[in-house]
């Protein structure tokens, strides 16, 4: 069919319904008539009410309203008005605002009149679950905030817009429709067909309708017909797009940090999304953008599994981000200015976000550790450290002398303690062998990690010994160089992680599970999901969660692959680990990260149709090839990029955080507190 | 004679942590051996290509984590096999009294059709430890055991020096290529290692 070659929405068997009936009558607009005139001769051509922007993570702060096109000569016009906030005798009928929200936010993101001639293009989102929702990118680069339709519709919305103007199916992202793209050769020639209707478009775009604000806030009308009251003066503009930007610049200038957040994050989105190949060319100016992101934005480059195109030259357009960049590893001098006069920490979480962008430099990590895995407390001072030090040195050694006074009389009745003793003396002479710290016959070191392990089967005897735990151990050890201060670290990180060790694997399953509906949400994982051909999805990651190499099945089922920091050099393992124990942004950042090398290598994955056979071996050979950087930028970006969704997808306890109910169950922070 | 895919033959290796699983696939497929492998955690498999005849099988060669904790990952792994490798260490003789438990935990998991006829292949590993003075299990009693479970072909070997390992797999082989010309049961749609370039010769190549 030709047409499928159009890249345009025909291809698409859902919009070719809705394109198929020749007088469509979307459900969404059964309650207008389409030959209502709107003030000014503006004929309305599409309603939707609780059509709603999530200015924040927090439900409360939602902002619904109604988003509508309107038609004005041969130009289209697209109109969001929210609800006013109505604290007593709302119409419940709509779900209605908190009340409790700023006028001014409301007003900030109304979107008045847009002409189409300033839109670049429409992403839509449609989820199996969740809401539907489109994001509406100007020319300028800019774009609104994504438009949640509560009520569904997103496709009779496009089916609608297609009819007034010119939308193309973006080659790159089929998710992505562009709008009067005439700037691309190859996607003029290829819509041709509709060249015509756009160009009338196209020559009314001098005429760019700048509505005064009216306070329009409320389009309901008793006859539930929606007649939108705005004066519509008119202007004539010289440049429309750039004016449209500047309102909207304006409007962001006006708000707290949170819509900027939103916005640079917002743009990221868009970015990352759409700018990719032969659609990247002159769209946004980078100073106007810098307005917007953080200055530290905007450097990174947007790096998908796909190295761009061509013209090398448009690097430099791509100031909107990824992630930021990473920074230098925490030194001594910084670190210091972090401690008061008697060693408190007292702006943890500002050293959680240093430590989180760079790392710590290594002489470092054998302080920054303890606090980071949460054996110190950071507003302990020194002397209180001193003492916990030496307390928690005796207690260690009261244990380890538990395992070591065993007589072989004992033993041979003991078959618990030879069954694990046998298990660690194996895996120790097989850990981390290569690393010249842990190298050579009858290395003391191998010896120490023996004995961490064996005191900590007898300190967590419920838990025990669990293949993997010596990778998890082993640079601890190398870190710390001394043998107690490690076992105590190990046990902080065995707090958080004990459950993926479990005999049911839990831990394992429920970081599945997130997964599983991580990659289906599309604000994660945008663009097409995988088609479901591909039943198995491998996630890799090295964290400091017994993961590494997760696969989930599409019908449910899931394979857990655990694997302990095989996929990353020693140093890099150690500054992943420290990045991730940070707890910044999110304790599951590296579920992000696993879904961020997923992304990286979709294509590849994709492409070349791997069965699950394939996957696998493609995914343990992964082994040395992963950028960490990139893929932490990767995994920041993705997370202010999902935003609530992407932790809503998150079970409560998952790992590591600890079990909502029995955080005492295998390790009881009193003690340490009692010894404070 | 149309052209006929290359079968792939699935074989699993399983057996008590440490008894050499992870070094006997190696030395079968790389024909080395490293004392620094890894404990493994998951599972991970190589491919070799052997040849029957006139014809090219690929064999999959599937390595488990030994650790029991694990087992309920690995199962998934078990599915599609055609011959099952029981390993343990002739050292250990836990690892040996296991073998009973690692078999019924494989046919419960694979459900092979007939699991009275499904290849199994035993190999007591590590035999050249201490020039055999460790040795805790015999090689009678072993063979007594694979008598009677269906007179389970039994090789000693060593991963280390590559004893053994070379006749091992060709009776993993066949056995797993007899039990696949029997059910018919796993042709998976498997991308051609090879590149097709043997088979495709006929046609044209663009």
């Amino acid at each position: 069919m030709q047409e499928a070659e159009l890249q345009d929405l025909a291809d698409d068997a859902d919009y070719a319904v809705a394109i198929a009936s020749e007088k469509p009558a979307p459900k969404s607009i059964t309650r207008m008539d389409s030959k209502k005139s709107e003030p000014d001769g503006a004929e309305l051509v599409y309603l939707k009410d609780n059509v709603t922007i999530h200015p924040t993570q927090y439900a409360s702060e939602r902002i619904s309203g109604r988003l509508r096109l309107t038609k004005q000569g041969a130009s289209v016009f697209l109109t969001w008005i929210p609800y006013k906030a109505s604290p007593s005798g709302a119409d419940s009928m709509f779900q209605s605002s908190n009340p409790n929200l700023l006028d001014r936010d409301r007003s900030l993101y109304t979107i008045r009149a847009v002409p189409f001639t300033d839109v670049r293009s429409i992403r839509r989102h449609t989820p199996t679950l969740g809401w539907q929702y489109i994001i509406v990118v100007l020319s300028s680069g800019l774009a609104f905030p994504p438009l949640y339709f509560y009520n569904g519709g997103v496709r009779e919305f496009l089916a609608t817009l297609k009819q007034h103007v010119s939308l193309i199916r973006s080659a790159d992202d089929a998710n992505v429709f562009l709008v009067n793209d005439f700037q691309d050769p190859l996607q003029r020639s290829l819509s041709s067909l509709e060249l015509p209707r756009a160009l009338s478009i196209a020559n009314s775009a001098s005429t760019s309708v700048i509505p005064a604000p009216s306070g329009e806030t409320s389009a309901r009308t008793d006859d539930g017909l929606s007649i939108i009251q705005h004066t519509g003066r008119r202007q004539k503009v010289n440049d429309p797009a750039r004016d449209i930007s500047i309102q909207v610049l304006e409007k962001f200038s006006l708000v707290t940090k949170f819509a900027r957040d939103t916005t640079s994050q917002l743009l990221r989105e868009i970015q990352s999304d759409t700018f990719s190949a032969n659609d990247r060319k002159n769209r946004i100016p980078a100073p106007l953008s810098n307005n917007i992101t953080e200055p530290e934005n905007s450097i990174a480059s947007v790096s998908d599994e796909i190295p761009v195109a061509a013209d090398p030259h448009e690097v430099d357009k791509i100031s909107l981000v990824w992630g930021k960049p990473r920074q230098t590893p925490l030194g001594a001098g910084e670190w210091a200015t972090f401690l008061d006069a008697e060693g408190r920490i007292l702006d943890s979480t500002g050293l959680r976000k240093r430590i989180f962008y760079g790392g710590v430099e290594h002489r470092l990590r054998k302080e920054a550790w303890k606090f980071l895995l949460g054996y110190y407390g950071y507003d302990s001072t020194f002397a209180e450290r001193e003492y916990l030090a030496s307390v928690k040195k005796e207690e260690y050694e009261t244990m380890k002398r538990q395992w070591q006074s065993i007589t072989p009389a004992q033993a041979k009745r003991f078959t618990k303690f030879r069954e694990r003793k046998g298990l660690i003396d194996k895996d120790v002479v097989r850990t981390d062998r290569t690393v010249s710290f842990y190298d050579g016959d009858d290395n003391p070191n191998v010896r120490i990690l023996r004995d961490i392990l064996l005191t900590y089967s007898f300190y967590n005897f419920d838990l025990g010994y669990c293949q993997g735990m010596s990778d998890l151990l082993s640079p601890i050890l190398f870190v710390m160089k001394d043998e107690q201060e490690s076992f105590w670290c190990f046990v902080a990180l065995m707090e958080r992680l004990g459950p993926n060790f479990n005999r049911d694997q839990a831990g394992m399953h429920s970081q599945l599970f997130a997964l599983s509906k991580m990659k289906t949400e599309k604000r994660i994982v945008r663009k097409k999901p995988f088609p479901t051909i591909w039943k198995f999805h491998p996630i890799v990651c090295r964290s400091n969660l017994v993961t590494s190499k997760l696969i989930a099945t599409e019908d449910g089922k899931v394979t857990a692959l655990p694997n302990y920091k095989r996929e990353l050099e020693y140093e890099e393992t150690m500054l992943l680990w420290e990045v991730l124990w940070t707890h910044h942004l999110s304790e599951h950042l590296h579920l992000y990260l696993c879904v961020a090398i997923l992304k990286r290598h979709r294509k590849k994955i994709m492409g070349e149709q791997m069965d699950f056979d394939t996957l696998l071996k493609f995914i343990n050979e992964l082994s040395g090839h992963i950028d960490l950087n990139a893929a932490l930028r990767d995994a920041e970006a993705l997370f202010f990029c999902a935003g609530e969704n992407g932790e809503a997808c998150i079970p409560p306890g998952t790992p590591p955080s600890l079990p909502a109910e029995d955080t005492s169950l295998m390790y009881s922070q009193q003690d340490a507190d009692e010894i404070l | 004679m149309p052209a006929r895919r290359r079968a792939l033959l699935k074989v699993i290796i399983l057996g008590d942590s440490g008894v050499g699983k992870t070094s006997l696939m190696n030395q079968y497929v790389n024909k080395k051996f490293s004392n620094q492998y890894k404990a493994t955690i998951g599972a991970d498999f190589l491919t070799k290509e052997v040849q029957f005849e006139d014809r090219l099988f690929t064999l999959q060669i599937w390595d488990t984590a030994g650790q029991e904790r694990f087992q309920s990952l690995g199962v998934a792994f078990y599915r599609g096999a055609d011959c099952c490798v029981l390993v343990y260490d002739v050292n250990v003789a836990k690892s040996f009294e296991n073998l009973n438990n690692w078999r019924e935990e494989f046919l419960i998991q694979a459900s092979p059709s007939d699991p009275d006829n499904f290849p199994f292949v035993v190999l007591g590993n590590k035999v050249d430890v201490d020039g055999g003075n460790s040795r805790v299990v015999s090689e009678k009693k072993a063979r007594a055991w694979c008598a009677s479970k269906g007179n389970i072909p039994y090789f000693e070997t060593s991963a280390k020096e590559g004893l053994n390992v070379e006749e091992a797999f060709q009776v993993i082989a066949k056995n797993a290529l007899k039990s696949e010309e029997e059910e018919e049961i796993y042709l998976p749609d498997t991308i051609d290692v090879t590149g097709g370039s043997q088979q495709r010769s006929s046609g044209c190549e663009c």
